[in-house]
């Protein structure tokens, strides 16, 4: 048994080595295979299916003898008792641990046989990690299999039932489960990481931070939270250990006498005699049948101790996930109707997943297992009867935990005080992701069941097939829900869209898997094992003699109805409609680079003025677009021809007036030959169309951007692509190099002096510089379409509603066109119109986000300068996208992303200020300067808006609460580095990294704030700003920036420009001790010990120490809870060791260095330290 | 009455062991004993007859009913008790029987119930029919199993190994029922207990080794041996010498010594005395036989 374990563990292993598309934890980049990290985490998370093999182990151990009966002579035997409990005992660790073996086995196999097989290339193999292989079974394998081996035993032993000790190890694994509950909320990832039986949690957290050259480098130790955890549980198991030990005793177990109850004897006056029956078996009696094994059977599973167990599992799970809320940024959401539903499904999924792998082989296997099978199978019932009752069984049982699950999930609302109670959403959700499912399962379950006819290896087969066939599917590269198990188009619940375009193919994938799974039934009853035979043949004859015409005549029904359900589906979703497989997209994405890249440095005119023509149909899901574009060639170049690339799924055309296509390549690219080329300087015009309806269903949802309510575009997806795209480019190093694709160009590099490359922006990437824009845009009665600019106009024409938009100032051709059913909510401001366009369903925010919206508005006018359109919108967009985005004056926002945050605790962070203050800030950092297409750019446009938006929040929040924010942009930047792809740059080389640009730019960009002031920082920008603002090119670069910054930083910090902004600067900042002592004046004394170290990274990631000289914040906290900081110094520190003295007026609680945690420390929790009395 | 014929089973499971070989019976009302040792063979022919499983050749009719053929008919008139008779847990005696009524075809609840209540207090557990069948002892289960294979008077009664691991009382019991049943239909009674036969039987057969190697009525097996069956005790270290020496068919241990029987057609002297046959002397004649031709 040991070896099929570690078998399948190796295999396991194996496949992820040389695959990328079996995954088991990640590996991103440059991180090896095999690096040691790679190996911990693997083993982290296969010791948790480890345990399952353990309980084999433990349990087998402790009952073994007594199974056999062999425990009453054994027990006879002068056998010591230390000697067999614990030779037992150690004897199933070892073989548990053995188990775990199989891992480094599949580690060596696979870094062997990939690089020489050429799965993988060789630079992805590290040398073989022994210390990880070793560390990992010492600290990971052995503590963990011996706590669960001291629970699983104690059970075992206790009860002398395998059920028991089953659930033991589901209560762990539960417990598991609870500790990563805990853990997505950042307050309590060490206390989750305490509690994680398995250590998981707390490796994860001792290495989020690492860098790829360290998660290369650095086997798990024995240190930090780890330790402490091993520790913590190998103690607990230790006591589990010798309690069970002195409780356990070689005198057998009592068998439970039961009481019976004196029977009275009264009764037996009664006398019956024999009925005369009437008309035995006369009539085919399927119903009662039906109903009476119906009975038998589903009332067994439900008093079932496994059925009940598993049930009370699955509440506990569900109740313990509400239990956090639905947790934003420190902010909670309300528990609106698709968040507790998303929590349900995924319980119920797995819970049921295993009710029914398990209930199927039960329930097939019911008769036999009890004995009574020759009974039942000698009376003259229909066998399709039994097989159907059993198989309803089934179903009903998974639904029924569904809607329990559903249940207490609305009582959890309720008592949230959330009261708009959608049953109708629960149950449509309950039927398409629940219902259908638990059918499709079940007939395909009881199939294998009946057809194998061997319990055990059923289950086998049917675990295989339940969780291993999404691996198949995707090595084989299928993607249509025809071939995929009962697979259906996933559809996401909006508030505002409903369940979205989906349903339909939802419905037919559905109906298509539902009549598959009665054929399968109806063909497993030809099938079903009647009698004592076992051969399939002698089972297929008795089937074949015992079942009558109507049985084939209802096999050739539900198989017919299948095949034109089969073809249907098949014309819809690979004839009427086509979707490329991702493998085909790759493809694509190969093919297009070989093709065309030599075309990159084609010139193409600029444009100038565009008029949108664009209708929308949400019914239809339907658009027409026609863009007039005036275009002037800006370079000094003449311009022969014109290079598009084209959008076939919207048929997007291009109207060139006096030319000739003299290049198609299969519609994707297209080359115009201009018949009078383009003189430098020249103006030209060209139209382009798009037209999109949606037909029939698809195999998935293509387009879902335009929706019945809440359609959302932008202009790059109407408009074709001007000339070669490298965003169509495969950016992943490693597939690159397994399509012989050489390296990907890097962002171009930041230049000292401008050239040629400060000529184009990075958002439009040289298509246009300032554009005039008006749209005129239409859509269905019922709602209203929104583009950027002035609405001029608006009428009513032909049952449409049609607007005419108009941007007031030249802006970047950066356009959003959205249509919904709309209510609005606006204010005027300064001659601002301020509005919010949302879903009726959302209004509770709507006042918070008007008058953020005008906060903002106001802080960036006074220190920037003035805001050029004449209206600031945000506008509600579905949730199947989640960002907010700034276009020209306007800003949609994804309904999950604010409209539904609770902002009742005032005392909280707003993360909606957050959010509409960055968007707005877009309207300067990055609508009216906008940098050169190079390294740097986007901290201009990002790191800026994130920086004004904690300005903005600033104002209202002291510094005690902005820290709270911005451990958010701190985790985001060094969880970021270390799954770093390419390599890390410094702030002002920044790739478009959002870690980079967002999360370090926020938290350098404060700390200079901090350090140099909030009005010098604003200074620089503001000059930067009127330097640059919607000036025609060049472009400004970072450095430009950096000289208007300069000025701004005093002599002694302008260090910080060189750490913060142009090297990677890591700190390491520990209070060591703090004492204090009471002076005779009444004031107290403080002596602070500390530790101080900076280091910076090069662009692996690796680190080099360099020596401090550094100003760094030392404060004091009035209290343990860290709410009032009520001094702090800065100091100069130019030692790795100092001890400070500070004279304080009160008594101190907590020393901390840098209090406000603006510097990037990887640990924080060694910054603080209590202060205690000196002795 | 009713006649089941039985022509030419045969049998071979897919592990090469011969089950049925060439298996032919007449019987007709009444109880008829299937004797012969564990392996025998009797169960593969029950279950045969209970449609249960499939045989490779032959036939049986029950009348005109064509068993191997046409189960359904069969199983209308079919009482069942298999050797291993086990219980659902979590399911009460009139509940378990109330549904095997329903898969017989007692489609009439009210009957049913009347016919269930009858039966239970037929087999004495009227008391105990809200209780879990599964807290039974040993014979009350085996009681509840006649009862569910009285359901819907049947015309054929199969019981295979019912009395094993009873009580005497509780087999006495069982007897007592069988008989009274037996007299109106056809019972067979499979068994490698004789004193069953002996008590209930007016026809039998004895099975060993998958083939028939007697067939008749108990009388006519005894009168063949009469005057052939002697008895001596001997100690057991003469025992392999004896075996040698005559035909020995059984040896058991009475009053702590062994004491064999041997078939002889004259008395083979040194201190064997003749006994009158039993049938388990017929038994043992004739399974014995077969194991030494072979």
């Amino acid at each position: 048994m040991i070896y099929i374990f570690m078998f399948i563990l190796g295999l396991l292993v194996f496949g992820a080595v040389v695959s990328d598309n079996i995954v088991i934890g990640g590996v991103v980049g440059d991180v090896k295979k095999n690096a040691p990290t790679v190996v911990a985490t693997f083993v982290c998370i296969l010791n948790i299916f480890g345990l399952l093999f353990a309980t084999a182990f433990f349990n087998n151990a402790a009952l073994r003898d007594h199974n056999y009966g062999f425990h009453e002579i054994l027990f006879s035997t002068p056998i010591s008792k230390a000697g067999y409990y614990f030779g037992r005992f150690f004897g199933a660790l070892l073989l548990s641990t053995l188990t775990m073996i199989g891992i480094y086995i599949g580690f060596i196999v696979g870094s062997a046989v990939g690089p020489m097989l050429n799965w993988i290339g060789p630079e992805r193999i590290g040398p073989t990690p022994w210390m990880a292989f070793i560390k990992s079974q010492l600290i990971f394998v052995l503590p963990n299999m011996f706590f669960a081996g001291t629970l699983i035993f104690a059970l075992a032993t206790k009860f002398k039932s395998s059920v028991v000790s089953f659930v033991g190890t589901l209560f762990i694994i539960i417990g598991y489960m609870v500790s990563l509950n805990l853990a997505s909320d950042i307050e309590n990832q060490t206390l989750a990481a305490m509690l994680d039986v398995f250590g998981v949690r707390t490796y994860f957290l001792d290495t989020q931070y690492f860098t790829p050259f360290e998660r290369n480098t650095i086997s798990p130790s024995f240190s930090g939270l780890v330790l402490k955890n091993r520790l913590l549980w190998l103690f607990i198991g230790l006591i589990i250990l010798v309690l069970s030990y002195f409780t356990f005793s070689f005198s057998t177990k009592k068998s439970k006498v039961k009481k019976r109850k004196k029977v009275a004897s009264s009764s037996s006056a009664i006398s019956f005699s024999k009925p005369k029956l009437t008309a035995i078996g006369e009539t085919d009696s399927f119903w009662s049948n039906f109903t009476s094994f119906f009975k038998i059977n589903f009332l067994s599973i439900i008093k079932s101790n496994v059925y009940i167990i598993l049930l009370v599992f699955a509440i506990i799970l569900l109740i313990t996930n509400l239990w956090g809320g639905f947790e934003h940024f420190g902010l909670q959401s309300y528990p609106v109707t698709y968040k507790v539903m998303d929590v349900i499904s995924g319980i119920s999924t797995l819970f049921v997943l295993i009710i029914l792998v398990f209930f199927s082989g039960e329930l097939v296997w019911r008769d036999r297992d009890s004995h009574i099978n020759e009974v039942i199978d000698g009376t003259p019932h229909l066998s399709i009867a039994s097989l159907f009752a059993k198989t309803i069984s089934l179903i009903i049982i998974a639904c029924l935990m569904h809607l329990l699950l559903i249940f207490i999930g609305v009582i959890y609302q309720a008592l949230n005080g959330y009261t708009n109670f959608e049953l109708g959403v629960y149950l449509k959700d309950f039927i398409s992701g629940g219902f259908v499912r638990y059918i499709i399962w079940s007939t395909f379950l009881i199939f294998i069941q009946v057809i194998i006819n061997q319990k055990y290896l059923a289950y086998f087969v049917s675990i295989l097939f339940m969780f291993m066939l999404d691996f198949l599917f995707i090595i084989l590269k299928v993607e249509s829900n025809m071939l995929m198990l009962g697979s259906t188009p996933s559809s996401i619940y909006s508030d505002m869209n409903g369940f979205g375009p989906t349903v339909q193919g939802q419905f037919w994938f559905s109906l298509y898997w539902v009549l598959f799974g009665f054929v399968l039934l109806i063909i497993a009853g030809l099938f079903w094992s009647r009698g004592t035979n076992t051969s399939i043949k002698d089972r297929f004859l008795v089937g074949k003699k015992s079942l009558g015409k109507s049985y084939f005549a209802m096999l050739g029904f539900f198989g017919i109805a299948w095949i034109i359900l089969a073809g249907f589906t098949f014309y819809n979703t690979q004839i009427l409609n086509t979707y490329e497989t991702s493998y085909e997209s790759e493809l694509f994405q190969v093919d297009y680079e070989k093709k065309f890249k030599k075309y990159e440095n084609a010139v193409f005119p600029s444009i100038t003025d565009i008029v949108y023509n664009i209708d929308i149909f949400p019914k239809e899901r339907g658009l027409k677009v026609k863009c007039n574009l005036s275009l002037i060639n800006k370079s000094d170049q003449v311009i022969d021809s014109l290079h598009f690339t084209i959008n076939k799924d919207l048929n997007q055309t291009v109207l060139i007036p006096n030319s000739e296509q003299v290049f198609n390549a299969n519609d994707d690219y297209l080359i115009y030959k201009l018949n009078n080329p383009l003189m430098p300087g020249e103006k030209f015009e060209m139209v382009s169309t798009a037209e999109y309806f949606s037909k029939g269903f698809e195999n998935r949802v293509s387009q879902m951007f335009i929706l019945k309510n809440g359609t959302f575009f932008n202009n790059f997806t109407i408009l074709p692509g001007f000339g070669y795209q490298s965003n169509y480019e495969i950016a992943d190093k490693n597939k690159r190099i397994k399509y012989e694709l050489p390296a990907r160009d890097r962002m171009p590099e930041l230049q000292s002096t401008c050239n040629h490359l400060c000529m184009k922006n990075y958002l439009s990437d040289g298509s246009s510089d300032w554009v005039n824009v008006e749209t005129f845009i239409s859509t269905s009665a019922d709602q209203i379409a929104i583009a950027p600019g002035s609405l001029i106009s608006e009428v009513v024409e032909n049952g449409r509603n049609k607007y005419h938009y108009k941007v007031d100032h030249p802006s970047q051709n950066f356009f959003s066109f959205i249509s919904a059913d709309y209510e609005i909510a606006s204010k005027k401001w300064n001659d601002i119109d301020i509005e919010v366009y949302y879903d009726k369903a959302h209004e509770v925010n709507i006042d918070i986000m008007l008058e953020a919206i005008q906060k903002s508005l106001k802080y960036y006018t006074e220190n920037f300068g003035p805001y050029y359109h004449k209206q600031a919108r945000i506008i509600e967009f579905p949730r199947y996208r989640t960002f907010a985005q700034a276009f020209p004056g306007t800003m949609p926002y994804a309904e999950s992303f604010g409209f539904i945050t609770n902002l009742e605790d005032t005392t909280k962070n707003n993360v909606i200020d957050a959010v509409i203050a960055h968007e707005i800030a877009h309207q300067y950092w990055a609508h009216q300067v906008v940098g050169a297409d190079m390294q740097g750019s986007t901290m201009l446009s990002e790191s800026f808006a994130q920086y004004s938006s904690l300005m903005v929040m600033k104002q209202d929040n002291g510094p005690v609460k902005m820290k709270d924010f911005l451990k958010y942009d701190l985790r985001r930047y060094l969880r970021g580095r270390s799954s770093e792809s390419e390599k890390e740059l410094p702030l002002y080389l920044v790739e478009n990294q959002a870690h980079i640009h967002y999360g370090k730019g926020a938290v350098v960009l404060y700390a200079l704030q901090e350090y140099i002031g909030e009005d010098r920082v604003n200074t620089a920008l503001r000059n930067f700003l009127d330097a640059y603002k919607y000036q025609e090119p060049p472009y400004p670069t970072s450095n430009d920036f950096m000289k208007y910054l300069k000025p701004q930083v005093p002599d002694s910090l302008q260090y910080l420009i060189k750490d913060w902004f142009e090297e990677i600067t890591l700190y390491d900042l520990r209070v060591k001790e703090a004492k204090y002592t009471q002076t005779d004046n009444g004031k107290y004394e403080v002596n602070v010990e500390l530790i101080a170290k900076k280091t910076k990274a090069d662009s692996a990631g690796a680190v080099k120490e360099v020596s401090i000289a550094d100003w760094v914040d030392i404060g004091f906290y009035k209290d343990r809870d860290e709410k009032e900081l009520f001094f702090t110094q800065r100091i100069y520190l130019d030692n790795e060791n100092s001890t400070m003295q500070f004279t304080l007026d009160t008594i101190p609680a907590k020393a901390a260095i840098d209090p406000l945690r603006i510097l990037i420390d990887r640990v924080y929790d060694d910054n603080r330290k209590l202060v205690s009395k000196s002795e | 009455m009713s006649l089941l014929k039985i022509s030419h089973l045969n049998k071979t499971y897919p592990n090469g062991t011969k089950a049925l070989i060439d298996v032919s019976l007449e019987l007709s009302n009444g109880m008829f004993g299937l004797l012969g040792p564990n392996g025998a063979g009797k169960s593969s022919l029950m279950r045969t007859l209970a449609t249960l499983q499939e045989a490779d050749s032959g036939s049986a009719f029950l009348d005109d009913i064509d068993i191997l053929n046409s189960p359904k008919e069969v199983r209308r008139i079919l009482g069942y008790l298999p050797q291993e008779f086990g219980v659902y847990p979590k399911i009460s005696a009139s509940q378990l029987l109330d549904h095997i009524a329903t898969l017989k075809g007692i489609n009439n609840r009210s009957e049913r119930k009347e016919l269930v209540n009858y039966l239970l207090q037929k087999v004495n557990l009227y008391n105990e029919r809200n209780k879990s069948v599964k807290g039974f002892s040993g014979g009350m289960k085996q009681r509840v199993g006649i009862a569910q294979a009285l359901i819907g008077s049947p015309k054929l009664i199969i019981v295979d190994e019912p009395t094993a691991g009873l009580d005497p009382g509780e087999r006495n019991r069982f007897h007592n029922l069988l008989a009274e049943v037996g007299e109106e239909v056809i019972v067979i009674l499979s068994t490698h207990i004789v004193d069953d036969v002996r008590e209930l039987c007016t026809q039998m057969a004895i099975m060993n080794a998958g083939e028939i190697v007697y067939s008749g009525t108990p009388g006519n097996a005894l009168m063949a041996l009469e005057g052939k069956v002697w008895r001596k005790s001997i100690e057991r270290s003469e025992k392999e010498d004896y075996q040698n020496k005559f035909s020995v068919i059984s040896d058991k241990m009475v009053a702590g010594r062994p004491q064999i029987h041997v078939l002889s057609e004259v008395d083979p002297g040194e201190g064997f005395e003749s006994v009158a046959p039993n049938l388990e002397d017929v038994f043992f004649t004739k399974t014995h036989a077969r194991a030494t031709e072979g």
